[in-house]
């Protein structure tokens, strides 16, 4: 063994070397060029080979990493189930990421003689036959004893897990070829306690300082305790990034905005240590789009995009929690967090990628192959509606994404400082460039210049920036997109705003430049839709709309100088058909009713960050908080006094930071079994039979243009419909939910007036009883 | 082994029949082997140790990192060993191998490494490498490359008539020299350059999609051409350079053409010892393979089979 070990060296020194030289003689070539000579290149962050345990378990049993680069470079490799499967269009860059726990354990196991093979605890992984059950036995072993159980030390000794991370970098070195092709060293941290998805991506900047072991969810499966170490590693001089995915299956985890896994208030120490080692999120995969939700954004007629709610494992019983799931929200409650309490845990850029457990990825709706082996392996398969891993139909699954960086040239060096930078964009799978600039001094005649891009950096910041102290009335950006020259023309780009004010966060939504002639409604700026040229029967469609190439200039309209705010661009193709409407014209079968027939493509940039400055916050006027209440001799409302005042009314509400009014009805509170009759008269109608205590209230009088802040859901819709929720009076609160995760509010009482605080504002007192109004929009009046 | 025994056994490997015979002999050793295994009447077995086997057992235990075996480590580890192959020796007299998955698998690996070892005893000469190299080129070739200009007609600032505008350029340029587009705004802005030098069909497939690509290594260097379409619109070409796609010498590329000589060998080997040892048996199956599903297991035995040669 030693032996060989001197061997290996003597053999790699020349060729380490040699990489050592073109990586120089490239470093050397970028000197002369600038930031406005950074190229786009397209790299995938996300991808399993045979040496995951999970992927061997459901029958990737030969592929190693050297296949994925292979597949990345444009080479057709083989699916496990057999067949030949090519990449449409070759990557830029990859990082293979399998799952550092128990990596090549299983693939050992079944190396006949291997020592892993010859532990016990090693033993339910070995496959007694090559059958869709036995794989699948091995794989619920693998997952849920191995994964989700306590650590085996058995197989944890560097011996095993020591060996297969070598072979993981050794590959990752052989298939580096600066200039070319990067290659990066990296592996999953994959820790799911409960069942929630709080996975990390694990990027080293170069692999000559990786650590002989690296550290997995079986040290620890809290993030806290993973940055940690990465800090370490940082340290040592080993730099590193962690790209967080799948927010949408954290069950509500992977934002917290409270406290941690560990039970630790979300600090300051918590925000810089996430900001140091997280600069990106995977925004979209296989398994779904963690950017919003139809439910966060109710406004966001893109909303509904590739959305996959569910939990690893599918646990019965649990329902997962839409907040605390996704980006956009996030990046909202980093700003209320910004402000109210002066850190901001969730400053990440973007990027997408695979997750794909085949070692090859599908990018395309025309080239989708599934991720999961013989689940999803056949379009018979795929088209079944079959329950991949019994956690969801895979017809819902989406193609894989990727992850755009703006950097000086194809190296490692180059790419990990685009990544830290932020200078990302994420695409839903083709190759979409987007550019996003923000500053103060753009103007129509930079946009138009030939070197616009060197004039967007010289005076302003690129994506993932935070723009510079204001020096006009409102921040200009600057944005440009190109469409895949393979793909759907371009439809639309659209710059998403976020900001906070008073502890309640707000988005909206601005189609700023289009393909077409359309134009956008002049009250309420929306467009009308690009129009669908997608046959579905055949599953085709024609790129005669939509625009090759879209660019402007875009000043926020509504800019406020004094509240934290967040921009990032987001970049419609037009519709095209989905995967599922093309493989069931290919089948034969009507498209399946649980997924849209088609899709409209997107890429997202990085966001651009706006902070007050301390005149302008100091200028500002803010809302009051519980805190000042109480000090102000404010006294909370105890249950019964709560009952005294909302149950059985229907109350007149004033969202102070907005000025919007609406009506809230409180109904009767329940009486367990008893059914409530309707009474004075009518005694024969059961009105309601609900459980001791609970009742349910119903929103009134709110309008489409109402501007909401976050967890209000569509309250103009609900407000239409006459829809209720649940609420009910305990501990001196009116707790109600917001899908799921609880939202209460408590109510203090100043002089005369009622002021009231919802449990998601960050500690603020925002709302007011008012008086009943007579008339909602009095002519004459200015509108709101 | 010195070099002159070495390229003696080399020559001599490289007669077909040797390999031939090479194969036949392990095959053969593996019959008697059997035939030594199934004839077993001895009452008291002899299990014997070598010197060497005592070293093997010793460097395995210094293997694993630690300092050499006490005596009485070693008095274990090899009882431990006698232990092995008296409970191995036990389990094949009780035909514990057979049908078993792990140890089948393992069986039939062994002889494909064997077939590996046979083709790996030799390296090619010369001659045969360079031999190789000319049946196998295409393998080794490198792309085609085209350096070109173009003019870019938008289908964002022209609409339908991008590719007619095209032409009408085209008609105005036919014949002029390359400079003639230069100062005359013809076509609209693009993207990304108006001029790419010496890329290969797969960098161009990716700038502008595999269509265009593929129409640009058709062009005649030297003259305004086109139009030709990509996925951003209408293009008008012209070719400065193309280096067709080449072989390049063996002496630049020699490890790699040693490594596909090496797997080709290998491959070559595998199949052929696979192909003696598969002319001696006949394999049964059933007429309709689709029909043996697990319900009908019984019905397979009792279907009508067909045989294969």
């Amino acid at each position: 063994m030693r032996s060989i070990r001197r061997t290996l060296s003597v053999t790699l020194r020349p060729v380490l070397s040699g990489c050592a030289i073109a990586a120089l003689a490239w470093s050397l070539d970028a000197a002369a060029t600038g930031p406005e000579d950074r190229q786009a290149f397209f790299g995938e962050t996300h991808v399993h080979t045979s040496w995951s345990l999970d992927a061997f378990a459901l029958g990737n049993t030969l592929t190693t990493p050297a296949d994925a680069y292979k597949y990345f470079k444009g080479e057709p490799i083989k699916h496990p189930l057999g067949f030949d499967v090519k990449i449409d269009t070759p990557l830029d860059w990859a990082g293979v990421t399998d799952h550092s726990e128990y990596a090549g354990v299983v693939n050992l196991a079944n190396e006949p003689g291997s020592a892993v093979s010859k532990i016990p605890a090693a033993q339910p992984l070995i496959l007694k036959a090559r059958t869709k059950e036995e794989m699948e036995r091995v794989a619920l072993y693998a997952i849920n004893t191995l994964a989700s159980g306590p650590p085996v030390p058995a197989l944890m000794s560097p011996e095993i897990a020591g060996t297969v991370w070598k072979r993981n970098v050794a590959l990752a070195d052989a298939a580096n070829q600066p200039g070319k092709f990067t290659a990066f060293c990296s592996y999953e941290w994959t820790s799911m306690p409960n069942n929630m998805n709080l996975h990390r991506n694990i990027f080293f900047k170069d692999c000559a300082k990786v650590p002989t072991m690296p550290f997995s969810a079986l040290d620890s499966k809290h993030p806290v305790d993973l940055w940690a170490w990465m800090d370490g590693q940082r340290k040592a001089g080993n730099d590193l990034l962690a790209i967080s995915h799948n927010a949408n299956l954290s069950d509500g985890r992977m934002f917290p905005t409270e406290v941690d896994s560990k039970g630790r208030p979300i600090d300051a120490a918590y925000a810089a240590s996430r900001v140091r080692n997280e600069p990106l999120i995977e925004i979209k995969q296989l398994k779904g789009t963690s950017e919003t939700h139809p439910l966060l954004s109710p406004t966001d007629e893109f909303a509904s995009f590739e959305i996959m709610s569910v939990l690893l494992g599918n646990p019965p019983g649990r329902i997962p929690h839409i907040v605390g799931s996704y980006a956009r929200q996030a990046l909202k409650d980093g700003l209320s967090l910004e402000a109210s309490k002066g850190f901001n845990p969730f400053k990440f850029g973007f990027g997408a990628a695979s997750d794909s457990h085949n070692t090859a990825v599908p990018y395309r709706q025309d080239n989708f192959f599934g991720g999961h082996t013989f689940s999803d392996g056949t379009p018979e398969a795929r088209m079944s509606g079959t329950l991949v891993g019994g956690m969801f139909d895979a017809r819902t699954e989406s193609t894989s994404g990727l992850t755009g960086v703006w950097a000086d040239e194809n190296t490692r060096a180059s790419l990990f400082e685009g990544m830290k930078r932020k200078e990302t964009f994420a695409v839903s799978g083709p190759h979409i460039q987007v550019r996003l600039f923000g500053g103060w001094k753009y103007s129509d005649a930079v946009l138009n210049a030939k070197d616009w891009v060197k004039q967007g950096y010289a005076k302003g910041v690129p994506m993932g920036g935070d723009l510079p102290p204001s020096s006009a009335k409102a921040p200009t950006f600057m944005v440009w997109a190109v469409k895949d020259p393979t793909s759907g023309n371009l439809d639309r780009i659209q710059i998403v705003k976020g900001w906070s004010k008073s502890g309640q966060s707000f988005e909206k939504i601005y189609d700023v430049v289009w393909a077409g002639e359309r134009k956008a409604d002049k009250r309420t700026g929306s467009l009308p839709p690009i129009g669908n040229t997608v046959d579905v029967e055949n599953a085709s469609f024609t790129n005669t709309i939509g625009a090759v190439e879209l660019k402007t200039l875009w000043t926020d309209p509504e800019f406020d100088p004094s509240l934290h705010a967040f921009y990032y661009a987001r970049v419609l193709e037009i519709p095209t058909p989905r995967w599922t409407t093309i493989q069931a014209k290919e089948l034969g079968i009507a498209p399946p009713d649980v997924v849209a027939a088609t899709v409209q493509e997107r890429s997202w940039s990085s966001p651009i960050w706006y902070t007050p400055s301390a005149a302008a916050l100091a200028a500002a006027r803010r809302g009051t908080t519980v805190a000042e209440l109480t000090k102000q001799g404010a006294v909370a409302l105890n249950d019964a006094q709560l009952v005294a005042l909302i149950v059985e009314k229907s109350i007149w509400l004033q969202n102070n930071v907005t000025g919007d009014k609406y009506m809230i009805i409180y109904g009767a509170q329940g009486k367990g079994a008893a059914a409530k009759p309707l009474t004075p008269s009518d005694s024969g109608f059961i009105s309601q039979r609900l459980p001791a205590g609970q009742g349910q209230f119903q929103l009134r009088y709110v309008g489409s243009q109402t501007a909401l802040q976050s967890f209000t859901g569509d309250a103009a819709e609900a407000s239409y419909l006459g829809t209720s929720r649940p609420y009910s009076i305990s501990n001196g609160r009116i707790a109600t939910e917001f899908v799921g995760t609880p939202i209460e509010i408590s109510v203090f009482k100043q002089g005369d007036k009622y002021l009231a605080a919802r449990s998601d504002e960050f500690g603020f007192a925002n709302y007011e009883i008012v008086p009943a109004e007579a008339q909602l929009n009095p002519l004459g009046a200015a509108p709101h | 082994m010195s070099p002159v025994s070495r390229a003696a056994i080399g020559r001599w490997l490289r007669e077909p029949l040797v390999e031939f015979l090479l194969v036949g002999l392990l095959i053969f050793a593996g019959y008697q082997w059997l035939d030594q295994k199934t004839g077993r009447s001895d009452p008291q077995e002899r299990i014997e140790f070598t010197p060497d086997d005592i070293s093997q057992i010793r460097l395995a235990w210094l293997a694993q990192g630690r300092e050499d075996p006490s005596p009485e480590e070693l008095q274990h580890l090899v009882d431990a060993r006698v232990r092995e192959e008296i409970l191995y020796r036990e389990a094949l007299a009780l035909g514990l191998d057979q049908d078993d998955t792990i140890v089948r698998r393992r069986m039939a690996q062994k002889m494909e490494f064997l077939f590996e070892d046979v083709a790996a005893l030799r390296d090619p000469t010369t001659e045969e490498l360079e031999a190789w190299f000319d049946a196998h080129a295409g393998d080794f070739t490198l792309p085609a490359r085209a350096t070109f200009r173009h003019l870019y007609f938008s289908p964002d600032l022209r609409g339908v008539r991008a590719r007619e505008d095209a032409v009408g350029v085209l008609a105005k340029l036919a014949g002029q020299p390359v400079d003639a587009a230069e100062s005359a705004t013809l076509g609209d802005p693009f993207m990304f350059q108006a001029y790419y030098a010496d890329r290969s069909f797969d960098e161009i497939a990716r700038n502008f999609g595999p269509g265009f690509a593929a129409a640009l290594f058709e062009i005649a260097p030297g003259a305004w051409s086109g139009p030709i379409e990509s996925g951003y619109g209408s293009h008008v070409v012209w070719v400065d350079d193309v280096t067709p796609a080449r072989v390049p010498a063996l002496a630049s590329i020699e490890a790699d053409v040693r490594r596909g000589w090496i797997e080709e060998q290998r491959t070559g080997i595998r199949q052929r010892a696979f192909e003696a040892m598969r002319a001696r048996y006949e394999v049964v199956l059933p007429g309709d393979l689709d029909a043996a599903d697990i319900e009908s297991l019984g019905a397979i035995e009792a279907g009508r089979p067909e045989s294969q040669p």
